[in-house]
């Protein structure tokens, strides 16, 4: 395996879908001269000599390719430079030059939804539910969310004008406010009723373990070690990331035992992932993972992990079902690979792909009634190509999380579970919103 | 271009048409050469890289030989629709298609509730002397049951070498008789032109595709009608290239010529000027003794079909009657690789007489007659021409609109057919929509709008 300078993925995106081109009928190649790239270059040379026009040798690269990964799975896919740049940005964790607000579209307006620490937009004063109405010149009506966040987007040190309505009264303000590189991070927590750390890993990239190791230090010293009854784990709707950060956190959660295995073609291309001990962050206390069918790959050996060592209780429905490992392979100058090289296994030995993990406690949302139809996820199992898994596939779940905590129906069953109702209790009642 | 052995030939809608050139020289880069490293070898270099770690590394063992053909599909598909890979067995489809002949038994079967029946036996085959009728169902072939089979399967089954048996088992009329036949197999040729007199006076030729046997087939319809209608009672000829999808170039130029005597009949143009070809017709040739010609045309009319009507039509010689044409003004040259499969590459367009490129507009009938199309067929017999396949040639101005593809099976329903007649006993047809004659003024402009290859003929009927 060319694993050398290689980063292990798994999955980025859980519709990280094929680029280009699909083609309807695979013939069998029965060519007794040329065959393999010889055929191809031949192939290629006739057409760059003969075709009607003259054809773009970069387009009919690109176009074999693709067409050649197309034929394998749903995640081999070919990264040209700049994909290639921009997948690496998004594993470094996510930065750009800009404020430092939480935002969302509240009635044609942008609401804010809260300001990060320390970053400009919380230094200049903003608060939660300030409706912005102009940035710089332009009314934010009319503008979507996109347009509106483009705007305030923008190189570090240039300054931007926002007209603010605030509180009952709408008074307006202006704000002037100079933008500086804002880091996203993958990786939220804050306590939850004075009693749980909650910790939800928006994807596995290279600073989320560092995140949760943070999160941990955090509840150590607020509410501290005696007052808390456990964690709950939110990776719901988290696509992925990194396997090495997989590993680390459920590490995190473990003192001992396989986490994880990957199995490649052969035998001597297996991996085994165990825990060190002595890095266990979680003082046995019990903890509850979140899951949806939009868990995916790294999600799901984390809690796949979690829930064989028993060490977890699963809540939330079925995860997606993506059992297998990517590579980047480098191509030099020309982007990089990312090609499926293995399939993962939990501890108990099982494969997930395009099964997914069922939940200990199979707990729905209440989905609007807007957005029925459209926030279930297919899964693996949908996908076209997907790597096959004996005859017991499963597609399709539930993806949605409300944003209001207090209607967020797993989030309290897990809340509840952890203040001592029983399991059985949590599948059919209606959240019941906990005192804080 | 490479093109002294190959034969130029018109892809049809669907994949029919084509014929062999002789085997190229095949011209490998050995990896030498590829590190020698223009901007191609660093691209094919990319491809060899991308093809080895997949080779090595992939989660489960690829199929080398599937992965290099959908490779090759890939880079076909980013060229336009009628560029295309064939693999042995579709290679040898695609020849026996355009030859026209095989070795076989002489019947046209239909499937009909998962039975193999017989449509008709043709005249002097095995076949048709073993005594086999319209209407016999075919139960066995060779002591394999037919149920199960599909008709490709079963036509498959019964070809096979010339003087060689077959042994089918019949299921004959109301009683179910069954009886056992042997056939020995012998050359059959499929007849692309049909033919026969309409109203005492008129010859009217039906060409089905181009094959190799078109231009014989069509003389011989000619001298036929000749000896069946008096040459002064004879008022013209039908030529009736609807549904055609194309075939040969060189059919198709024997076709015009059967019709006038002097004239370029249609050229050719590659990517750069010397690969120009320019067909003239051959004095002498033309066959019609210049008795009024209308062509029939509609939306399922495709290139070698449409260079016959573009060049009567350019040539005055002829009148065209139906709907607009396919729209595909491109040559395709099949190149032989290694001993099996081909390639089927774009390496041409062709324009008419005048310099007109039909390519994604289509031919425009000279009278616009629509068919009355029943109701369970309404939106399904309009063809979406050229301009709706995606990364068709692109062609200026192009027609994106969908053009009636329907002959209706009884012709005393067939208005196209019907008013061709009438033009030739005097008629002047009524036009459907008056502001569609003429030269062809096509008025949408478009991109490249998303469209499904254009169905099959609609011939569910096969001869065998």
């Amino acid at each position: 395996m060319a694993r050398g300078i290689s980063y292990l993925v798994v999955g980025i995106l859980a519709g990280a879908a094929l680029t280009g081109i699909s083609h309807g009928v695979v013939q069998v190649a029965t060519a007794n001269g040329a065959s393999g790239v010889p055929l191809f270059t031949e192939v290629f040379n006739k057409v760059r000599t003969n075709y009607a026009e003259k054809p773009d040798d970069d387009k009919l690269v690109r176009g074999a390719i693709d067409g050649m990964l197309a034929s394998l799975d749903p995640h081999s896919t070919y990264f040209d430079p700049k994909a290639l740049q921009d997948f690496q940005t998004s594993m470094k964790g996510e930065e750009f030059g800009g404020l430092g607000l939480e935002v969302m579209m509240d009635d044609g307006l942008v609401k804010v939804v809260s300001p990060i620490d320390d970053t400009p937009a919380a230094r200049a004063g903003l608060l939660t539910g300030d409706m912005i109405t102009r940035i710089d010149d332009t009314p934010v009506k009319g503008l979507t969310l996109k347009e509106a966040v483009d705007r305030m987007r923008g190189p570090a040190k240039s300054s931007v004008r926002l007209l603010v309505q605030r509180g009952s009264g709408k008074d307006a303000r202006e704000f002037t406010i100079v933008r500086e590189i804002i880091h996203v991070q993958s990786v939220r927590s804050h306590l939850e009723g004075g009693d749980i750390g909650y910790i939800r890993i928006t994807q596995f990239n290279q600073e989320a373990y560092d995140g949760v190791r943070k999160a941990f230090d955090h509840f150590r010293s607020d509410p501290g070690e005696a007052k808390l009854k456990g964690y709950i784990l939110d990776l719901r709707n988290n696509p992925g990331g990194l396997l090495n950060q997989a590993v680390e956190i459920t590490n995190a959660f473990v003192d001992g035992g396989e986490i994880v295995s990957t199995r490649g073609r052969d035998a001597d291309n297996r991996q085994t992932y165990s825990a060190r001990s002595g890095v266990n962050l979680s003082q046995g206390k019990p903890v509850v993972v979140l899951i949806n069918g939009g868990s995916a790959s790294a999600s799901e050996i984390v809690s796949g992990a979690l829930q064989d060592l028993k060490r977890a209780t699963l809540i939330g429905s079925r995860s997606f079902g993506k059992g297998s490992v990517q590579t980047i392979l480098p191509l030099g100058e020309e982007g990089a690979l990312k090609l499926t090289t293995a399939r993962y296994f939990t501890p108990s030995g099982r494969s997930i792909q395009a099964k997914g993990i069922e939940p200990d406690i199979p707990v729905a949302e209440n989905i609007p009634d807007d957005l029925k139809g459209k926030v279930s996820s297919l899964g693996e199992a949908s996908l076209v190509g997907h790597l096959k898994n004996g005859t017991e596939e499963a597609k399709g779940s539930d993806a949605y999380v409300p944003p209001d905590k207090t209607k967020d129906t797993q989030l309290q069953a897990a809340i509840n579970l952890l203040h001592g109702a029983k399991p059985e209790a949590l599948k059919t009642a209606p959240a019941t919103v906990t005192s804080q | 271009m490479n093109r002294n052995a190959g034969f130029l030939s018109f892809g049809v809608v669907l994949g029919a048409a084509v014929t062999l050139a002789a085997p190229q020289t095949l011209a490998y880069l050995s990896p030498a050469a590829q590190a020698a490293a223009s901007d191609t070898y660093r691209q094919l270099n990319l491809f060899g890289d991308v093809f080895d770690k997949i080779r090595n590394d992939y989660v489960e063992k690829p199929d080398e030989s599937k992965l290099i053909e959908a490779a090759i599909n890939g880079m076909l598909s980013s060229l336009d629709p009628h560029s295309s890979y064939m693999d042995a067995k579709s290679y040898k489809d695609m020849q026996v298609q355009t030859k026209g002949e095989f070795g076989g038994l002489g019947i046209e079967v239909t499937q009909e509730d998962g039975l193999i029946k017989v449509v008709t036996p043709i005249d002097d085959t095995p076949a048709a002397k073993a005594g086999i009728l319209s209407g016999d169902i075919i139960t066995a072939i060779d002591d394999t049951p037919t149920q199960g089979m599909t008709l490709d399967q079963a036509v498959e089954k019964m070809r096979g070498a010339i003087n060689s048996p077959v042994k089918l088992k019949i299921v004959r009329g109301p009683k179910k008789d069954v009886k056992d036949v042997t056939v020995v197999r012998d050359l059959i040729r499929v007849q692309s032109v049909r033919s026969h007199v309409e109203g005492g006076d008129v010859g009217y030729i039906r060409i089905t595709q181009f094959t190799e046997q078109t231009g014989d087939g069509l003389k011989e319809a000619m001298d036929k009608l000749k000896t069946e209608i008096p040459a002064d009672k004879f008022k013209g000829y039908v030529l009736d290239l609807r549904n055609n999808p194309g075939g040969l170039l060189d059919q198709s130029i024997a076709v015009v010529n059967s019709f006038i005597d002097r004239g370029e009949i249609v050229s050719t143009r590659g990517r750069t000027p010397d690969e120009t070809q320019r067909f003239d017709a051959r004095p002498g040739g033309d066959l019609s003794g210049g008795k009024p010609l209308v062509v029939l045309i509609n939306g399922g009319s495709a290139s070698a079909s449409e260079i016959v009507s573009g060049a009567l039509q350019d040539h005055k010689r002829a009148t065209l009657i139906g709907t607009r044409s396919f729209g595909k003004g491109s040559v395709q040259t099949i190149m032989p690789l290694g001993q099996d499969g081909a390639l089927r590459l774009t390496t041409a367009r062709y324009y008419t007489p005048s310099g007109r490129s039909i390519q994604a507009k289509g031919i425009e009938p000279d009278y616009k007659v629509l068919e009355d199309v029943p109701a369970d067929l309404k939106g399904k017999d309009d063809m979406k021409g050229e301009a709706s396949l995606k990364g068709h040639l692109a062609n200026g101005e192009e027609d994106t609109s969908a053009s009636q593809a329907y002959v209706p099976p009884e012709e005393k329903d067939d208005k196209q057919l019907k008013a061709a007649i009438g033009l030739l006993h005097g008629e002047k047809p009524a036009q459907a929509a008056a502001a569609d004659t003429g030269a062809a003024k096509p008025a949408v402009q478009t991109g490249k709008a998303d469209g499904s290859q254009a169905p099959a003929p609609a011939d569910s009927s096969k001869p065998n």
